[in-house]
């Protein structure tokens, strides 16, 4: 019993990395990127190769670039594809003039092709069998029984969530997160103010897929392994989904729609003892995510926890840089905020 | 005004044989036309005859067909209008452009010059960031009293009246102290109270060494404030002069101001 | 050689499905400006009416047309209820394609719990093969070429020489003007909702009997060559649909035999990708607002 709460946890965090990643992309520069579990699974991906070792006669599966890194390394591999994968994609696709639904097509695209390819090339990724066997980090170091390795991970994904929510945070409410903003309000307006559109953009692009992809990686080497079936759309969609109940262009949002969507009805299910025949209990948790998805979406289109309005009041010309000034009493003396 | 202003630095537009089509109609043919630093000049003329297209093409929201662009000794005839907006060269729109989720503030301040946070690298330099994130809200909160319209400050763009959002439309680009000015028609639905507030920023950028060229319909305004009228017709300038004579010229009669 | 021209005659077949349910996309889309991505499960539905019909001895024909009929009404009712829903309260394109999405993973989740996730035979009996040269068919599979012919033709005749269907078409390229100069745009909106749904239904009858079985996810394996079809032939145009539906039904078939069949469909959509990076204007047609072009 006990395992199934800190399974949950951890994939509470990766979720919550992951909205976070597609929050920066979509909810704050409006890029639609359909097409985003590809930037998971490449984490993973090069995470899991440059941690299994090098591939030898004796080896049952085959990949590229094998070889048998230490921690944090094939992590902070598996984060540089990521954000490699979306420099090129980002360069292809994103300094053009296509109008936004066809470039949630194009991404969407992408992201079929590139599972075609990997199925289909057994050398690159062993195929359709995926990777396995993966190891955890510090497993060997820390001799822990299996749940006890599991709620030591609940631990590390909890530090990690914390540094890369600060570190989003810090990120959104400066002068660069209000750009990115003015970006995906009104592109033209942003230019006459002298930034540079289609750098801004390719830089949050591979910011968020660089987060995606430390999601993958973090995601891999606690579950061992990986395979394509773990990167269909609809992983796609269920994040879209958390982003747009928890909140767009809000992070605490996004860490909210992360802890209700796929948590409570991804991960708690498969933990019932099935009901109905084998299997239904999973066909019909994509009922009820989309269900929810259609009904959040009509009755408050902006999430549970909007993007909210930041409020400035003057307190005297004297005092003027208390306005910005971090921390609660700054804060409070000079600025409310609702929602942020 | 703070100490924190810097002093405009007073360049030149030179504009030299534009030529601009859209699908093949020529809006713009073969236009000269130059400001200098202090200037405001009125550009008129009727609907169609390309006044828009050439401010747009000035901006560098279009491109040329042919035709040069100068800012001071720069040519920025295929530069991006994002470039043309850090030179110092600022616009309003003829649509009245604002931020709809964002609240009149941050556009303000975002719009001050250095202050956009562009970069990732701006921003994290954390103290000399902060230093101008707090003089760029003193320079909103300034130019808000200015125009008496302190009690919007908090208004998401998509919360504000048509005249309003004019009203910002033109802070915004006031408030970049830019070396180039260009107004499209930002008086249209303004309440007629705030109207001498706007002008008299329009004048205080020029004054400070900024060449402004404002179009317009609204002939009273174009009397008062410009130094210089040019008017277009059909793609091409037809006269070129003070308001006086422009109104006296015939051919402007005709084809404009009867 | 002969090999290839074996390719080309699978083409051909795999067409016929690809191309009906292109016909009835490119109508949709080029009308609404919505990707409409539970088309897959409408073309389910299709198929698994078609089955049921035919498991309860109507002819496998008139139980195409039937499919087709009733996947007709359900696209009307889907459009008119759920879609017209959210496009009242503003929904942007891409929101518009996840609802779609949304309403697929109901239909089709929801029907796999039905049928407790299994396939089914469509059993059509064994048949004699006809040759014409290297090609070798079945009875079975020259209908279903000689049916898609015949609605194409069919509906390319009433988009172009009758009152209605020109209506049509003017509403697609501007509904506003279509609406001022007279046109009943409801009434012409409805009319291709049911036209686009019963060509989809009968996209999804035609697959599976090509195919001869179905499942609750049936309409997902053909719905994606359906679509870059659609958008490769021009937002909007049943011609174009039907030739881009020719060259994919080849192009993937020829690969496939060439000995590459698990990229036959990298194919598609690299091509697909490509256009939509080199020139989308020619994809999108006449549309080119970023909105719902039309009160579904």
């Amino acid at each position: 019993m006990q395992d199934f709460v800190s399974i949950s946890l951890v994939y509470l965090g990766i979720y919550a990395l992951s909205a976070w990643s597609l929050n920066l992309q979509f909810g704050y520069a409006g890029i639609i990127n359909f097409g985003w579990i590809v930037f998971q699974s490449i984490g993973a991906y090069f995470a899991a190769v440059t941690s299994l070792g090098p591939v030898t006669s004796h080896s049952y599966q085959s990949y590229i670039f094998g070889s048998s890194l230490s921690f944090p390394l094939p992590l902070i591999i598996g984060t540089l594809a990521g954000a490699v994968l979306a420099a090129i994609l980002g360069f292809i696709v994103l300094t053009r003039k296509i109008r936004s639904d066809f470039v949630a097509v194009i991404m969407l695209v992408v992201a079929i092709i590139s599972l075609q390819v990997v199925v289909a090339n057994v050398s690159l990724f062993n195929g359709a069998n995926g990777l396995s066997g993966i190891p955890q980090p510090f497993n060997g170091v820390l001799h822990l029984s299996r749940s006890g390795y599991q709620w030591f991970y609940v631990g590390w994904m909890a530090v990690i969530c914390v540094i890369v929510y600060f570190g989003i945070e810090w990120l959104c409410r400066s002068s660069w997160g209000r750009s990115l903003r003015a970006m995906r309000e009104d592109e033209v307006l942003a230019t006459h103010l002298g930034i540079n559109v289609q750098f801004l953009r390719l830089v949050v692009f591979v910011i968020g897929g660089g987060l995606a992809a430390f999601s993958g990686a973090l995601l891999v080497e606690f579950l061992g392994a990986w395979s394509p079936d773990a990167w269909s759309f609809v992983e796609t969609f269920v994040v879209f989904v958390a982003v747009y109940i928890g909140g767009r262009g809000n992070n605490r949002g996004a860490f909210l729609g992360a802890l209700l969507v796929p948590v409570i009805f991804g991960v708690f299910p498969s933990f019932l003892p099935a009901f109905g025949y084998p299997g239904l209990s999973s066909t019909l948790q994509w009922v009820v995510i989309a269900l929810l998805w259609l009904v959040t979406f009509y009755f408050r289109p902006a999430g549970i926890l909007p993007e909210g309005r930041l409020i400035v009041q003057r307190q005297g010309l004297p005092d003027v840089s208390s306005m910005f000034r971090r921390g609660r009493q700054g804060k409070e003396k000079a600025m409310q905020s609702e929602g942020r | 005004m703070t100490t924190l202003t810097r002093e405009i630095v007073g360049v030149s537009l030179e504009v030299r044989g534009i030529e601009v089509n859209y699908d093949g109609v020529a809006a713009v043919q073969g236009v000269d036309l130059t400001l200098s630093p202090g200037e405001i000049v009125g550009l008129i003329g009727p609907n169609g005859a390309g006044k828009s297209s050439l401010t747009n093409a000035i901006a560098g929201d279009i491109r040329v067909k042919s035709g040069v662009i100068r800012i001071g000794e720069r040519d920025v005839t295929r530069m991006a209008a994002y470039k043309r907006a850090r030179l110092g060269m600022s616009r309003t729109s003829q649509t009245a452009r604002v931020f709809g989720a964002m609240t009149v503030f941050e556009g303000l301040v975002t719009s001050v010059r250095g202050n956009s946070g562009a970069s990732l690298a701006t921003t994290l330099r954390v103290g000399s960031a902060r230093v101008s994130e707090a003089a760029a809200a003193e320079k909103a909160w300034e130019l808000l009293d200015h125009l008496g319209l302190q009690h919007i400050a908090n208004n998401f763009g998509n919360e504000l009246s048509g005249g309003q959002r004019r009203s910002i439309d033109l802070a915004m680009a006031v408030i970049r102290e830019p070396s180039i000015l260009l107004l499209d028609e930002p008086m249209v639905g303004v309440a007629p109270a705030l109207v001498p507030a706007l002008l008299n920023e329009v004048r205080t950028i020029a004054d400070r060494g900024a060449g402004v060229l404002i179009v317009e319909h609204a002939l009273d305004v174009i009397a008062s404030l410009c130094h210089r009228v040019i008017v277009m017709a059909a793609g091409a300038v037809i006269a070129n002069g003070t308001y006086q004579e422009i109104t006296e010229n015939e051919e402007v009669r005709r084809a404009y101001l009867s | 050689m002969n090999i290839y021209i074996e390719g080309i005659g699978f083409g051909v077949i795999a067409a016929a499905s690809i191309l009906l349910g292109a016909m009835g996309f490119t109508l949709q889309f080029g009308l609404t400006n919505v990707l409409n991505i539970g088309y897959g499960a409408l073309m389910t539905f299709g198929a698994f009416s078609c089955y049921l019909l035919h498991v309860w001895g109507v002819n496998v024909w008139v139980s195409v047309a039937l499919a087709g009929m009733a996947t007709s009404l359900l696209t009307l009712l889907v459009a008119k209820t759920i879609l017209t829903v959210y496009v009242r309260r503003g929904a942007a394109l891409f929101e518009m394609a996840m609802i779609t999405f949304g309403v697929a993973l109901i239909l089709e989740n929801g029907l796999a719990a039905l049928t407790r996730s299994n396939t089914y035979i469509l059993n059509m009996g064994l048949e004699h093969a006809h040759t014409l040269g290297p090609i070798r068919f079945t009875t079975t599979q020259l209908i279903l070429v000689i049916l898609a012919v015949s609605v194409f033709i069919l509906l390319d005749t009433f988009l172009n020489l009758t009152k209605v269907g020109k209506a049509l078409r003017a509403t697609a390229v501007d509904p506003d003007l279509a609406r001022t100069s007279g046109i009943a745009t409801n009434r012409i909106v409805t009319i291709a909702w049911l036209i686009s749904g019963f060509l989809c239904g009968m996209a999804g009858a035609v697959f599976t009997i090509d195919i001869f079985t179905v499942n609750a996810f049936t309409g997902d394996s053909l719905m994606p060559l359906v679509i870059v079809a659609a958008l490769m032939g021009k937002a909007g145009s049943v011609r174009g649909a039907v030739f881009a539906s020719l060259v994919l039904g080849i192009v993937t078939q020829v690969v496939s035999i060439a000995g590459a069949s698990s990229y036959d469909s990298v194919v598609a959509y690299g091509a697909l990708a490509i256009a939509l990076l080199a020139n989308p204007k020619l994809l999108q047609g006449g549309l080119v607002a970023e909105r719902v072009q039309i009160t579904v």
